[in-house]
């Protein structure tokens, strides 16, 4: 009997870093997907090939992006990215992200008001969170034009809800964009992201 | 809400009642309590026999949530902050971490936050400095803590709160009392190694107080390497736990040592454990820069291996830099003054053949790298498969010292002129010289190698223990980097003329030399026999000797000259006879067990083991422990000098120390565990305790002084409550 419960423990363990490993890593393809966005019109991943996507988790009643948009940070390095020819898709993921209409109309005036200018706005109710391991808002993702993840973390190096640490730290977004722009491997391609955890429905 | 409001309000004004029939001063404006929207916390103080000089005091912040809030552990898991606590105190005064209780799991959805619900207090030890007299006491404190159900919300609170010094502070005695029941320790006598196997934590924890009975919760405490949510497998098998902790697929940390927490049913204040991860981590997920065309290619070529800070914190370029200073170092031990004296010997004979002088630089400086390379890359393929082991590994092998002795035997009788060799030796004078002189140079570099492996250089240890928890291609770029030190001197000889005309010139004196140098190489045997004796006892050693009588006297047969073919037959096969015979006999002596430890454990030393070191300090004891070896040159200097100062013996009665010595001549994984956890890899290392946990153990430098003990001794501090 003790027998069978450790195989089972050991089958669970062993199934779950299977899991785990099936998640999205830096190094590897990122995984495709296809969604709706805030305006209705249908995204996909596969439709950037060939150019560079950032990926960035939101949901604005957390103060981690609070912090990041009344600041103007995240407006400001989506403005970076564009200037780069960089594909910018804000992820929403909650439970109920393509249930309630609401959900996308306070989505799209927030993003007014905060001067936010994403290619798309993508609404997501859970699967395209769980496929790349978002765990916290915000949680930012850089993939290549060959669609490989080539930058997976946090937005910058000082894990706060504090605007005030902004001015001091280093946005590794940013970073990432400058570097593979100037044909350089990134330097940091996997930080410990830092956030509100992501909404998905328990 | 309003009426939670209120009530905190009325419980606060109780409070303070009772703070006052208690004779105690008011609180300021600031005061003791803060309500936010969802805690209530408290600033406590636990001074049960007053605020007394150069003792400890404990501060507290109490934090009570609303029903399904939390706040985070000192690793939040998947999201959260943790709670950071900023302290306003009078000039002397210093405060510790938070000696943080055992927290719970907090899943959501598919992730896992570790946290506290309810009510939770964390304590931070405060040293009160010797000097302070004054009557009062006033503590400021300003926190931050995220305060998370569904929505999260950063909250802060400033508070304020002065206090009588000389009167007992101990109405929340209770509390503190309970949280420290409630906060894990280390368990005694329990050790556990991890490795990393397909993208999990295989961890064994060995000796627990008692088999865990139903399921063991692990909490990491490094941020950014496990994946939180998965379930780890377990399995208890022969008093040995092991676990299987999955590792995050956005790991982005790969640290030496793991910091973890057991929490198992029955235990539920659980244990703290150091977790050495033995071999390297897996690089982390990288990628190179995609090609500038928007070709969407499916596979790229694997990028290199990012660079992840070390357990040292010491940059790799620092590494590198102290990798060089230390081998440079080297020169000046006395372990390799034989070796060295060859290479001064074959120095001065191409003194004026400036190109053979470059060529044997340049050889020797490779046959010097490509060993220590060899042997490091051996040390990784080794500890990668699960061995124990640490720098000068091969000199606990007794089968590897006995051949090491053999060498330098056979150098010695070849400098003293018994025989000449075809020329595989080093120093091979030039009337005899190799067919290849660039041979020798190299091979004389390998053993340069082979010799100074015992002698950790100052700078060296940090170096090193970086080295072995670096990523394969970076360990074995110190270890390279390590040798060009080494061999720098020589080559410098060797490439600057101006510097080799500082040399004597050769001539006759040369031949003298040659024998005078071959008492230096028969000295080194004596040592290595020395031990030999120490790894396995008397027998051994004698063993051994006997051999290398034998093995002289071969050689003494091929070296004599005879007149017919018949006679050096004779003589040849005597020689292979009488050497085959000793070897024979010799052989089983070295399987021996060692010696026993009390030939170590002399005088005042005890030996060093975990339950000795865990005894003493929950005795409030501070601990002093000596790692030694007795092929450590180094060691052993120190030990018959800086550690027999009869003053510093005094020093260390004087307050209670207790002196372990751990004797690593021989392998034991134990010891090569706990030098891990102390970020090093070979001999000597000095650590001192105190006698709690309130300050990190102070690692002494290699160059050992009586003056630095005794500094290190006059910053203990005493035991706290």
């Amino acid at each position: 009997m003790k027998k069978m419960t450790t195989a089972a423990l050991l089958a669970a363990g062993l199934l779950a870093s299977g899991l785990a490993a099936a998640q999205a890593t830096v190094g590897q393809p990122a995984p495709a997907f296809t969604a709706v966005d805030t305006a209705g019109k249908p995204v996909s991943l596969d439709s950037y090939k060939g150019k560079y996507v950032v990926l960035e988790w939101v949901n604005p009643d957390c103060p981690f992006v609070k912090k990041h948009y009344d600041s103007g940070n995240m407006p400001a390095t989506q403005k970076h990215a564009a200037a780069k020819d960089v594909v910018w898709l804000s992820v929403s993921t909650s439970g109920n992200a393509t249930k309630d209409p609401k959900v996308a109309s306070s989505l799209n005036s927030w993003t007014k008001e905060k001067k936010a200018t994403p290619t798309a706005l993508v609404l997501d109710d859970g699967k395209i969170g769980q496929a790349y391991g978002a765990k916290t808002t915000p949680h930012m993702y850089l993939v290549d034009p060959a669609g490989k993840i080539v930058y997976a973390g946090a937005i910058d190096s000082k894990p706060s809800s504090n605007a005030a640490d902004i001015a001091g730290s280093t946005n590794y977004v940013i970073q990432a964009i400058d570097e593979v722009k100037a044909g350089k491997a990134v330097s940091k391609p996997v930080t410990q992201p830092y956030g509100c955890s992501v909404k998905y429905a328990s | 809400m309003r009426e939670v409001t209120s009530l905190y309000k009325f419980a606060a004004a109780s409070l303070l009642l009772s703070l006052q029939f208690a004779a105690l001063p008011l609180a300021q404006a600031a005061g003791p309590v803060v309500v936010t929207d969802h805690v209530r916390s408290e600033l406590l103080v636990h001074a049960p026999d007053g605020i007394r000089p150069g003792k400890t005091l404990w501060l507290g912040l109490a934090i009570d949530h609303q029903p399904h809030w939390h706040t985070y552990w000192k690793n939040p898991g998947d999201s959260g902050l943790a709670t950071t606590l900023a302290w306003k105190l009078p000039a002397g005064f210093t405060a510790g971490e938070i000696a943080w209780p055992t927290p719970k799991k907090l899943p959501l959805g598919p992730l896992t936050n570790y946290g506290y619900e309810n009510k939770v207090l964390l304590p931070v030890p405060v040293q009160v400095p010797a000097g302070f007299s004054g009557s009062e006491l006033k503590i400021g404190l300003h926190a931050e803590w995220l305060v998370c159900k569904e929505i999260c919300l950063p909250e802060a609170g400033d508070f304020e709160l002065v206090v009588p010094a000389g009167a007992a502070l101990a109405a929340h005695g209770a509390l503190f009392d309970a949280t420290r029941a409630a906060t894990p320790v280390a368990p005694e006598g329990a050790s556990a190694t991890a490795r990393v196997e397909n993208n999990a934590l295989a961890i064994e924890v060995r000796g627990l107080p008692a088999p865990p009975s139903g399921e063991v919760q692990y909490f990491a405490e490094d941020i950014g390497v496990i994946d939180y949510a998965a379930k780890a497998g377990q399995q208890w098998v022969d008093g040995t736990l092991r676990l299987r902790v999955p590792l995050s697929p956005q790991r982005s940390e790969s640290p030496a040592v793991m910091k973890a927490l057991l929490v198992v049913p029955g235990q539920p204040a659980g244990w703290t454990l150091s977790i050495p991860v033995e071999g390297p981590w897996p690089a982390l997920g990288s990628a190179a820069p995609a090609p500038a065309t928007a070709a969407a290619t499916t596979t790229t070529a694997p990028a290199p291996a990012t660079s992840v800070a070390p357990a040292a914190a010491t940059s790799f370029m620092l590494s590198l830099l102290f990798a060089f200073l230390g081998g440079a170092l080297l020169n000046l031990m006395p372990c390799v003054f034989p070796v060295l004296s060859l290479k001064i010997f074959s120095l001065v004979q191409h003194r004026d053949q400036r190109g053979k002088a470059v060529a044997g630089g340049l050889a020797y400086t490779a046959g010097v790298v490509v060993s220590f390379v060899a042997l490091a890359g051996l040390l990784l393929a080794l500890r990668a498969g699960g061995a124990g082991l640490g720098w000068g590994f091969q000199l606990q092998s007794p089968l590897f010292v006995a051949g090491l002795a053999a060498l330098f035997t056979l150098i010695g009788l070849n400098l003293a002129g018994v025989f000449e060799f075809g020329g595989v030796l080093p120093g091979a004078l030039a009337a005899h010289r190799a067919k290849n002189p660039l041979v020798d140079d190299a091979l004389s570099g390998a053993l340069a190698v082979a010799v100074a492996s015992p002698c950790t250089a100052p700078f060296m240890g940090a170096a090193l223990g970086v080295a072995l928890t670096e990523p394969a291609p970076r360990a074995l770029a110190i270890f390279a980097v390590l040798g060009l030190g080494m061999a720098a001197p020589y080559l410098a000889v060797a490439l600057v003329p101006a510097l080799g005309r500082l040399l004597p010139r050769p001539g006759a004196w040369m031949v003298r030399f040659k024998v005078l140098m071959a008492f230096p190489m028969f000295a080194t045997v004596v040592w290595l026999l020395w031990v030999l004796g120490q790894q396995t006892g008397i027998d051994a050693m004698a063993g051994v000797a006997a051999v290398l009588v034998a093995l002289a006297f071969a050689c003494w047969t091929i070296g004599t000259p005879v007149q017919s073919r018949r006679t050096r037959g004779l003589f040849a096969a005597a020689g292979v006879v009488v050497l085959a015979g000793a070897v024979h006999l010799a052989w089983p002596l070295l399987k021996a067990e060692p010696a026993t430890a009390q030939a170590q454990a002399a005088g005042d030393w005890a030996p060093w083991s975990v339950e000795a070191v865990g005894q003493a300090r929950a005795a409030g004891k501070p601990v002093f422990i000596d790692f030694t070896a007795a092929w450590c040159i180094t060691c052993q200097f120190n030990k018959r000098t800086v550690l027999n100062d009869a003053q510093l013996l005094k020093d260390f009665g004087a307050r209670n120390v207790v002196l372990l010595r751990a004797d690593w001549t021989r392998r034991d994984p134990a010891i090569t565990e706990q030098l891990a956890r102390l970020g090093r890899s070979g001999v000597p290392v000095y650590v001192l305790f105190g006698a709690n946990d309130s300050q990190p153990p102070q690692v002494l430098s290699e160059v050992l002084t009586v003056e630095q003990v005794r500094a290190a001794l006059g910053k203990i501090r005493p035991a706290p409550m």
